[in-house]
């Protein structure tokens, strides 16, 4: 792991950057740049075009160098493959726009929908997310379970985003400094910058099917996702007092213990008690009793690496001014 | 992932190909287990060194317990290029490793034990390694003429690793390695990970490159240890693996544990609950006990790699789990 290290290029400071993390896509380099030089030809000001290769195995980096012989193309080239929230986070980290567009590197998101993102940007949000209406992905491998997914996403998270899976997104480069992507939370981005305040909306986007290359994702995510969510849902509530986090999860605990204790005096008072009797129901209460205290004692950990942590900790929610 | 083959030094990295005119080789030897006459080591390889027309410096760094013998005091107050450092106590090697790579000046950094693991000879396919554009060149000891015995710890060792690491390695206990010195000092080494150099090396995103060296006759012995160095090199192997696993997502190991805990616990209580329904007494039975503790104890583990959690949430903002090996 290594710290964050900015480069800089060139002096002059773009408007725009377009991020776009490439694995194993040779074929779809140079019509991808092509397809969003031509896309921005009428943008009004100065823009980069960022291509992070995320360790491909095929000669992608080859294409990215040709492709930045363009000065307003850059390559970025990993030392080995991460995985697509890393890739972007380096995309991002090097990004000097003020806004910053993210999309596949695989032509399935379309260039042209960049200005109207960025119109909506202006609007005043934080985050722009596309909605692929139209998706063209297998149905019962794709589709279904990302439907699925986007439903329990939005339920849990309470964000009202149809399509959290969409990589064609515009940021505000202040949202992305609050929100560090690490692991595989890419797919939380709409979750991550609610948490911090930011105004969010989503408009559809076009869609197309996978030319070259296959596709890097499989149905067994899902499982894992769903664990993240967890996470992400545990941390973005409790994340500056985790003592209360953990003191809520042991009340279920309190609540057997109390349960078990009940009816010990029950079995002890009511019934002709046997020796079996007068351990069993007190050594649940006990077990359960622990395991609360325990978690309460976790819950203190937290806290002490909050407290040791406390400039992340503290993260000021971003906010807009009122005029 | 894991395709068992000697990663070739590829052409891409022509730009970096010839030695420079005036390169160093910082030489490390940390004298932590045993050590061979440490003069004779130095001449060995100090001379290889030298017929390749490579300057070097050597650091020998003890280990607490271990005295420099007279002959090397002697040697480094002649020679400008031969230090001799000394841990007040023992702190092991990765901690003599860390020591040596901070107080050497080389650009080139070269690893050695403080006995003939190697010939000398061999150094020369390892630098060609390096200067074909490969960041770090391990040895391998190759053909490994040791005991039965040894081999079959090794190929267990090795076994056990294949699963935590992108590619298999097959000397991963050798300690001769040569590294350019942005490599060594990005090394995430504590506590006994030196011992999976190559491996870090790989996971912080360089180009590792393994080179068969012909093993020394002198390494040749059966080496047996007690029961307690097996168990300390399990523990290092299962650190390992988890942090190269699960560093950014705890609770996917601790979660998965805890849950199969929880879930036998939940299940044996729905089961007494069906019964007790069926009118059978619970009050008496000790399998309650089971059923609660179970879930107790899943719920314990599911909180632990919650505070994982939120420690690498909070660490996120410092940390990039990549790194840019080239820029256009």
């Amino acid at each position: 792991m290594t710290l964050i290290a900015r480069t800089t290029v060139d002096p002059v400071v773009p408007d725009l950057s377009v991020v776009a993390p490439l694995y194993n896509e040779s074929e779809n380099v140079a019509p991808l740049v092509a397809w969003i030089l031509e896309a921005l030809a009428d943008y009004p000001g100065r823009f980069e075009v960022i291509l992070v290769d995320d360790g491909s195995r095929d000669d992608t980096w080859q294409h990215v160098v040709a492709a930045s012989a363009d000065a307003r193309v850059h390559g970025l080239r990993l030392g080995r493959n991460v995985g697509q929230t890393a890739a972007m986070m380096a995309g991002f980290d090097h990004a000097r726009g003020r806004a910053v567009v993210s999309l596949d590197g695989d032509l399935q998101n379309d260039p042209r929908d960049i200005p109207a993102l960025l119109a909506k940007l202006d609007e005043g949000y934080d985050l722009v997310c596309g909605w692929r209406q139209r998706r063209q992905d297998k149905f019962l491998l794709r589709k279904v379970p990302s439907w699925v997914a986007n439903r329990i996403i939005r339920r849990l998270t309470g964000v009202p985003i149809t399509d959290n899976g969409c990589s064609l997104k515009a940021y505000r480069r202040d949202l992305l400094d609050r929100i560090p992507l690490y692991a595989e939370q890419h797919r939380f981005i709409p979750a991550l910058s609610a948490s911090v305040g930011a105004r969010i909306t989503e408009m559809p986007v076009r869609h197309h099917a996978r030319r070259f290359g296959e596709s890097k994702y499989g149905i067994s995510r899902t499982v894992k996702v769903l664990v993240d969510l967890f996470t992400l849902k545990m941390i973005t509530t409790f994340r500056s007092r985790p003592l209360l986090g953990f003191g809520v999860a042991a009340l279920p605990l309190v609540a057997g213990a109390a349960l078990f204790t009940v009816m010990w005096v029950v079995a002890a008072t009511q019934f002709s008690p046997t020796k079996a009797t007068a351990l069993v129901f007190p050594g649940a209460a006990l077990l359960i009793a622990g395991a609360a205290f325990y978690l309460l004692m976790l819950g203190l950990v937290a806290e002490v690496a909050v407290s040791s942590e406390r400039e992340s900790a503290n993260e000021i929610p971003t906010a807009w001014e009122v005029r | 992932m894991g395709a068992p083959v000697l990663m070739e030094p590829s052409s891409e990295h022509s730009e970096r190909t010839g030695p420079p005119k005036h390169r160093l080789i910082s030489v490390i030897v940390p004298v932590v287990e045993r050590a061979d006459d440490l003069v004779e080591l130095y001449h060995a390889f100090a001379g290889e060194l030298e017929g390749r027309g490579e300057a070097h410096e050597f650091l020998f760094v003890f280990d607490g317990g271990f005295t420099p013998p007279p002959e090397l005091a002697a040697l480094s107050r002649e020679r400008d290029g031969v230090r001799v450092l000394r841990f007040a106590r023992t702190f092991g090697e990765t901690a003599a490793l860390r020591l040596g790579i901070e107080r050497s000046k080389g650009e080139v950094i070269l690893t050695l034990p403080a006995y003939f693991q190697v010939t000398p000879d061999g150094l020369h396919a390892m630098l060609e390694g390096l200067d074909a554009g490969a960041d770090m060149v391990v040895a391998s000891r190759s053909p490994r003429i040791d005991s039965w015995l040894n081999r079959l710890q090794s190929a267990a060792f090795h076994r056990m690793l294949a699963g935590a690491t992108d590619r298999r390695f097959h000397d991963i206990a050798c300690g001769v390695r040569l590294m350019r010195r942005p490599v060594a000092e990005a090394l995430p080494l504590y506590g006994d990970l030196h011992r999976f150099i190559p491996a870090l090396a790989l996971r912080e995103g360089y180009l590792v490159d393994e080179v068969p060296v012909r093993q020394h006759p002198q390494n040749v012995r059966t080496r047996v240890y007690g029961p307690g160095v097996y168990a300390r090199r399990l523990l290092d192997i299962a650190a390992f693996f988890f942090l190269a696993k699960f560093t950014e997502k705890p609770l996917r190991f601790f979660g998965l544990v805890g849950s199969v805990f929880f879930l036998a616990g939940a299940v044996t209580s729905l089961v007494l609950l069906v019964e007790r329904l069926g009118g059978r007494a619970i009050a008496n039975r000790p399998l309650l006990l089971l059923a609660v503790l179970l879930v107790a104890l899943g719920v314990q583990l599911m909180g632990l790699g919650l505070v994982g959690e939120i420690i690498v949430h909070l660490r996120a903002p410092h940390r990039r789990a990549y790194r840019v090996r080239e820029q256009v």
